[in-house]
């Protein structure tokens, strides 16, 4: 009869709540940006001045630093955002693949215990 | 040996663990729809929109049908996001609720070799992990956030947004002069996707979270369960 053995912890359990962790960061930092960032701004120019006024701002002037703001940042912040998806997929992913490892360990712990629980078991 | 029933709100999400197929397909069916009314509805008021010179659609007065298609698309740009959303944060819960579910059968699994070993071998029942709790109340959360993402998809939808594109675009919308009325619903209409579309991922992350969480409850078990054996296992040789 073989001796079972306990099953040794996988590394992808030590690195799968770095990806979560990372998740939570880029999502909450994109939704922090968007509601104290680009909403404030994006009421302010499109609430504050009157179309002829935005379409006639010159350069430096703060309609088009708003603008600025506006146009660019969506461009980086929806990808951050999806990164930070991606890394949560990432540590279910990386938690999934344990899982494959300890139902053999399991199974193999199962055949060794079995023989004994069969005679010692009461029922 | 009977398991102590959960406390609310867990007792609710306990009971509609088993459901989890039906979450799936009504999730499903959501984006379905999601997809019908944008091939539908939201194709056609932008066919409508753009079937004319820029000076023609954006000079037509209100009730024209240039300006109803405007305020058609606009409707459903509005709320559409956040029902396909709310479908997708239904598949993510089904998929919490599955892995639910298999937990609590490898913990019954558990219980059924644990009653087989003899009295004195037989280590006491572990209770249920903290993080089964966690994982439902951050499914419940994440539904709660795409369902209120909704919500507000649809009082935008239903008031704001049709009353300001309702309008001329060129002789009314383009003329709104500070401190109008027209401008002050500017503002909002064109500030509120740069929060909402973010709160909706929040929903999502915590969807995702649930869907972690309730991994390692699985794996915790498996793991918990193999130490047990292999100590029984250890115990028993040595007795006999």
């Amino acid at each position: 009869m073989s001796n079972a053995t306990h099953p040794s912890p996988a590394w992808q359990m030590r690195a799968f709540p770095l990806f979560t962790l990372l998740g939570w960061v880029l999502i909450l930092a994109s939704f922090l940006i968007g509601l104290f960032v680009l909403a404030p701004t994006a009421a302010g120019y499109w609430g504050g001045d009157s179309k002829a006024v935005r379409d006639a701002a010159e350069a430096g002037s703060a309609l088009i630093g708003q603008l600025q703001t506006l146009t660019v940042t969506p461009r980086w912040l929806e990808p951050l955002t999806f990164l930070g998806v991606a890394s949560f997929m990432t540590g279910i992913a990386l938690e999934f693949s344990t899982i494959p490892g300890l139902l053999k360990v399991r199974g193999q712990v199962m055949s060794a215990a079995f023989p004994l629980l069969v005679k010692l078991g009461g029922r | 040996m009977q398991e102590q029933r959960p406390s609310f709100p867990f007792n609710l999400i306990e009971g509609m663990m088993p459901k989890f197929p039906m979450i799936a397909v009504a999730g499903w069916m959501m984006v379905l729809v999601a997809f019908l009314v944008g091939a539908t509805a939201l194709s056609s008021a932008q066919a409508t929109f753009y079937s004319d010179a820029r000076a023609v659609r954006e000079g037509a007065s209100a009730g024209s049908a240039f300006v109803q298609a405007s305020v058609d698309s606009h409707v459903i740009e509005t709320w559409l996001p956040q029902f396909k959303f709310l479908g997708l944060g239904l598949g993510l819960m089904a998929i919490t609720m599955a892995l639910g579910s298999i937990a609590k059968r490898l913990r019954r699994m558990g219980q059924v070799i644990s009653n087989h070993l003899p009295d004195d071998l037989r280590p006491p029942m572990p209770p249920v992990p903290l993080r089964v709790r966690v994982f439902q109340l951050s499914t419940l959360m994440g539904v709660m956030i795409l369902l209120a993402a909704l919500v507000i998809g649809i009082v935008l939808a239903t008031g704001v947004v049709p009353a300001y594109y309702n309008y001329s675009i060129a002789n009314e919308l383009d003329l709104a002069q500070p401190g109008s009325a027209l401008l002050a619903q500017l503002g909002l209409v064109g500030s509120f996707a740069d929060w909402l579309n973010p709160l909706r991922m929040l929903g999502m992350a915590f969807l995702f979270t649930a869907i972690t969480l309730a991994l390692t409850v699985i794996i915790g078990t498996l793991r918990t369960q193999s130490a047990m054996l292999v100590r029984f296992q250890a115990e028993a040789s040595s007795r006999r």
